[in-house]
């Protein structure tokens, strides 16, 4: 019936509310094995994705896939796939662990099921207390439970952390990263990147119902230019030999010291030691995720698409930020295929897609170093 | 597989009070009406069993000491009692989508169509307990209450429970069809209790002093009323003997007949409503975008 891969394929969903466009041609893949965030401001259309995903809102176009088949066709989806989505419900009067037998039945699991997740997410002894007294966090923990009966392959969260105290948090934490290492797919939604940065491993971020970047987390923060703060005797002899490398990219701060950008602080060592220079301190600056957040997910409809990847603007591809109503179309039959955005994704060094599903190339790899400011959020 | 579903969605029914807490006062008004229109039924049949009444009987050429005047007063008993089975059923997918429990309740299915139908066939056995509930209450009251001589025989008291049943799961079925047109509960049980006890009886009003009573047989609350009244006004005139035309009309105004078809057809009409509100909150749900 389904391949049992545990991979997620979202292609080209789209889906218009009356005249709003909650999601525009989304496309990524989700690969078991890990936690997968799935990132992007309020209104996004994360929610909407994860719901057409699950069969419960249908896409105007594309298609969302779980194990290879759309929801529908799974069979036993709780047994496949588990959810957790906002603004799920309880019955206020029903018993959590009345609820829960409700759905183990649905499922066919036997009711000491309900009873092995109530303990597992820690509501072992508010199993009799009826929902509608919970709090939010519970609620949360509860919906959980409701998700974990049929066992799924995949976990697909939307939020979970809402609600949840800093403890409940580090547990859902450990949870999800134990979860995905027994080899299943976690997909997790969130609005707060430091929410879930120290989960997830992948990234997808979307931005107004469109993919902004997707790939491991660590390889966006590769991308963000980090800076080397160095404390040399004397400054102005350790300027001049990393001019005399072609380092231009320098600073010097208020302190004394001298920030150098898109160096590793190996680089500054070794050239100071050829000149001579001795280094009373040397430190790495690591890129702001955060920031780099903030710029893929605002202003895309200001961007100068020239900025984009370095292309210049022509091609289809360039419409990207500000898609025209032609856009879409040859956006949508060839996706992220066109020559703009092979070049600068293949130039980036050091960047690891994950096993993409055929043709599947990720234009906001083309996001270039630096260029972040005046490029993909310079309109915010 | 649909088995499963069916014993999630009974579950669903009795891990919350709903199903008693208004089984109680399905069972207090059937056996409540069943006790006054016994009372009344008795009172009528007293005064005109009198030897001031004899007198005018015998010149009509009626013998009254056969009339089953009690199976009026159990087809409006039953009609009323059906309010309730009528809002169960109204809840069962306006809660669900009012309190999102909906999202689960597709997330645990294969598909809509096996969820609604395992819906379907658990509110089809509540609607038939209730109905039992009703038609053991009116039987109560009305016994209790009534001449013996007024009771109808094994046969007819069957028919009634059939029909009584049959009335019960086919209000609850409107109800569930109501509901999920409408999704929210509140909305859905003034609607369908103002429909059915107001609304109704003043078309019922209108169009019968236009001079349409026919018309009356086709609207949803006179055509489950004639599923009941007519059955309860055949079985009457099977054993009154000699009836005039004109008190035929009469009869089934007093068993809430007045202007539904036979039995069946009064039925089938009312199938035709519940089959209507049904499928369409059936296919409102089915492509519902569950945000």
């Amino acid at each position: 019936m389904h391949d049992g891969s545990g991979r997620i394929v979202v292609q080209n969903l789209t889906k218009q509310f009356g005249p709003v466009a909650a999601v525009q041609n989304l496309s990524f893949t989700v690969e078991p094995g890990s936690v997968t965030g799935f990132l992007g401001p309020n209104g996004a259309g994360k929610t909407t994705t994860l719901r057409m995903l699950l069969g419960l809102v249908t896409p105007t176009a594309g298609i969302g896939l779980i194990n290879g088949r759309p929801f529908h066709e799974l069979g036993n989806p709780a047994r496949v796939v588990g959810a957790v989505l906002e603004a799920q419900g309880f019955h206020p009067k029903r018993s959590a662990r009345n609820h829960l037998r409700v759905y183990a039945a649905a499922i066919g699991v036997p009711d000491v099921r309900a009873d092995q997740v109530l303990q597992l997410v820690g509501l072992g002894a508010a199993g009799d207390r009826r929902a509608g007294a919970f709090s939010l966090g519970m609620k949360q923990r509860l919906a959980l439970a409701t998700a974990l009966l049929g066992d799924p392959q995949v976990l697909v969260l939307d939020e979970p952390a809402n609600g949840l105290d800093p403890e409940g948090i580090a547990w859902l934490r450990s949870f999800l990263q134990s979860y995905a290492r027994s080899g299943r797919t976690v997909l997790i939604s969130s609005h707060l990147l430091a929410e879930v940065e120290q989960t997830v491993d992948q990234v997808v971020i979307v931005s107004r119902g469109q993919t902004m970047y997707y790939g491991p987390l660590d390889n966006l923060r590769d991308q963000q230019q980090g800076r080397v703060l160095v404390q040399p005797s004397d400054p102005a002899a350790l300027v001049a030999a990393l001019r005399e490398e072609g380092i231009t990219a320098i600073e010097p701060l208020p302190d004394g010291r001298i920030a150098v950008a898109g160096v590793e602080a190996k680089q500054v060592a070794d050239t100071a030691l050829k000149a001579g220079v001795s280094i009373y301190g040397i430190q790495e600056e690591k890129a702001d995720l955060e920031r780099l957040f903030f710029q893929l997910t605002n202003g895309q409809y200001a961007a100068a698409p020239t900025q984009y990847g370095g292309q210049p603007p022509v091609g289809p591809g360039t419409g990207y930020h500000a898609p025209p109503p032609g856009y879409q179309q040859p956006y949508q039959q060839q996706p992220y295929q066109q020559p703009g955005y092979q070049q600068p994704y293949q130039q980036q060094p050091g960047y690891q897609p994950p096993p993409p599903p055929p043709g599947y190339q990720d234009p906001p790899s083309g996001y270039q170093p630096g260029q972040g400011q005046s490029g993909l959020g310079g309109g915010a | 597989m649909l088995g499963n579903l069916i014993k999630a969605e009974f579950r669903k029914t009795t891990t919350t009070g709903l199903w008693w807490g208004l089984l109680i006062p399905t069972v207090l008004i059937a056996l409540g009406w069943a006790l006054g229109t016994g009372f009344v039924g008795k009172n009528i049949m007293d005064a005109v069993n009198s030897s001031d009444a004899e007198e005018l009987t015998r010149l009509l050429g009626i013998d009254p000491s056969q009339w089953q005047v009690s199976l009026f007063g159990m087809a409006r008993s039953i009609n009323i009692a059906t309010i309730f089975p009528m809002i169960f059923g109204g809840l069962a997918i306006s809660t669900e989508i009012n309190r999102r429990t909906i999202t689960t309740t597709f997330l645990t299915a294969p598909n809509r169509v096996s969820a609604l139908s395992a819906k379907l066939v658990v509110y089809v056995l509540w609607g038939a307990i209730y109905g039992l509930a009703i038609v053991a209450a009116v039987s109560i009251g009305i016994a209790l209450t009534s001449d013996s001589s007024s009771l109808p025989d094994a046969a007819g008291w069957l028919a009634m429970a059939g029909v009584g049943v049959l009335a019960s799961v086919l209000m609850t079925m409107f109800g569930v069809g109501v509901g999920a047109l409408m999704t929210s509960p509140v909305g859905t049980t003034v609607v369908l209790v103002l429909y059915m006890l107001l609304i109704e009886n003043g078309l019922q009003l209108v169009v019968s002093t236009q001079g349409l009573p026919e018309l009356v047989g086709f609207l949803p609350n006179g055509s489950v009323n004639g599923l009941t009244g007519s059955v309860a006004a055949s079985l009457f005139l099977s054993t009154a003997g000699v009836v005039p035309d004109d008190l035929v009309e009469v009869l089934r105004a007093i068993a809430g007949a007045l202007g539904a078809f036979d039995w069946w057809l009064s039925g089938l009409v009312f199938l035709a409503w519940t089959a209507l509100f049904f499928l369409g909150g059936w296919a409102v749900t089915q492509r519902k975008d569950i945000t």
